[in-house]
């Protein structure tokens, strides 16, 4: 009977595993932070954390997690204090320059040479949150093109039964429910010329992040 | 006083009607800026409902604009096209100076159809002004839309700014809407 397979880390004799975690801990396609959960400091950082954050890992190790990656207080730790299980949670970092980088947080125990610590992960989901935003926008802005269109339309909708109804009695003039007719033509090239344009900004605006147009609901929510 | 009416599309104008008729009663002056009908038109259906011409003033937006006849009418200022927002601002400023002294009361109808000439952001910013200037004026203001046709963003806009949200069933039941 054939035994448990082994993984390359299983089969690499003592003391060569080290290298093989560190390639993975730097190569990994995760940011990833080890916290000392008793000081709550940052131990080691990976290059993508790095990158996340736009700071070196000298700059980062030694410094205290709350504040800097998490918002709790002192003696509020989620994890250590509050026992919260973190797990592909939304959070903000702050990173070098002072942005906010939206990311998808993951905080596992494990033990390390004896002594527990926090390998917190962290996902960066920035393109996610734009394409979220600018699907957002694009329904406000969608529902404020139909608004522009319909309400009118139904209003004229309205007025049209009611010049058929003068025009029937006899209650107004031709002239009258010629004017009519006219502001009513008028009115509906208008809102077929509302609605290219409507569609002229928005395909337009396809390539880009967030169009212009788009941004004034954002702006607006 | 400030108040927004709203209507089924079909009911506007019996709103509109339902309205100069309790403005009239209050002994109250009013100005309607007609973005809906020309005034020729309206001015026949007023008279039909026995509501002399010489007992308001109106701003009318579109009859210039449908390529009708324009004649120079007491109390009768024209505008060109209802997205010339300067003139219509220009507008309402001058009327109101011609008014007479005592009460008066604006009536915009509608702000549902302005919305084919201006996007809704840009309506908003327009009825604020014209808010402000009816305010720092003490004139009253009844401001006329079909049902659920504002963008939910001005309608919340418009209830900051208004005294009362009315449908045109609670408007008729009201005794007086100023």
């Amino acid at each position: 009977m054939q035994g448990k397979r082994a993984g390359l880390t299983d089969r690499i004799p003592d003391g060569s595993t080290t290298d093989i975690f560190r390639t993975i801990f730097e190569r990994i396609q995760t940011a990833i932070l080890i916290v000392d959960p008793a000081a709550h400091e940052i131990v080691d950082a990976n290059p993508l954390m790095e990158s996340l954050t736009g700071l070196s890992k000298e700059q980062m190790l030694g410094r205290g997690c709350q504040g800097f990656v998490c918002p709790a207080k002192c003696g509020e730790c989620p994890v250590t204090d509050l026992h919260k299980n973190i797990l592909n949670i939304e959070r903000e970092i702050i990173n070098a320059k002072g942005e906010r980088v939206p990311v998808l947080k993951t905080v596992a125990k494990a033990d390390i040479s004896g002594k527990e610590y926090l390998v917190e992960s962290y996902v960066d989901i920035t393109d996610h949150k734009k394409a979220e935003e600018r699907q957002a926008a694009l329904i406000a802005y969608l529902s404020e093109s139909i608004l522009r269109a319909k309400k009118p339309l139904e209003l004229m909708q309205a007025e049209f039964h009611e010049i058929a109804r003068r025009a029937k009695t006899g209650d107004y003039d031709p002239e009258d429910v010629h004017l009519e007719l006219e502001l009513h033509a008028k009115n509906l090239a208008q809102i077929v010329k509302n609605l290219e344009e409507l569609q002229a900004k928005a395909l337009a605006g396809k390539t880009a992040e967030i169009p212009p147009e788009f941004r004034e609901f954002l702006a607006r929510k | 006083m400030l108040c927004l009416l709203v209507a089924q599309p079909e009911k506007v104008g019996d709103m509109n009607l339902m309205v100069i008729k309790k403005i009239l009663e209050s002994r109250c002056t009013p100005l309607i800026v007609t973005v809906n009908k020309p005034y020729k038109v309206l001015s026949k259906v007023y008279i039909k409902d026995g509501i002399s011409p010489e007992s308001y003033y109106v701003i009318d937006a579109v009859t210039q604009y449908s390529g009708g006849v324009c004649p120079p009418t007491p109390r009768v200022k024209y505008v060109n096209n209802p997205a010339n927002l300067t003139d219509l601002g220009i507008a309402i400023t001058e009327v109101i100076k011609q008014m007479p002294q005592g009460k008066k009361c604006i009536i915009f109808d509608s702000v549902s159809m302005l919305l084919i000439h201006i996007p809704s952001a840009t309506a908003s910013k327009f009825l604020h002004f014209v808010v402000n200037k009816l305010q720092l004026s003490d004139i009253s203001g009844i401001f006329l839309s079909v049902e659920k046709g504002l963008d939910p963003i001005v309608m919340s806009q418009m209830s900051a700014f208004v005294d009362h949200i009315m449908d045109y069933d609670q408007a008729q039941k009201s005794p007086c809407l100023l």
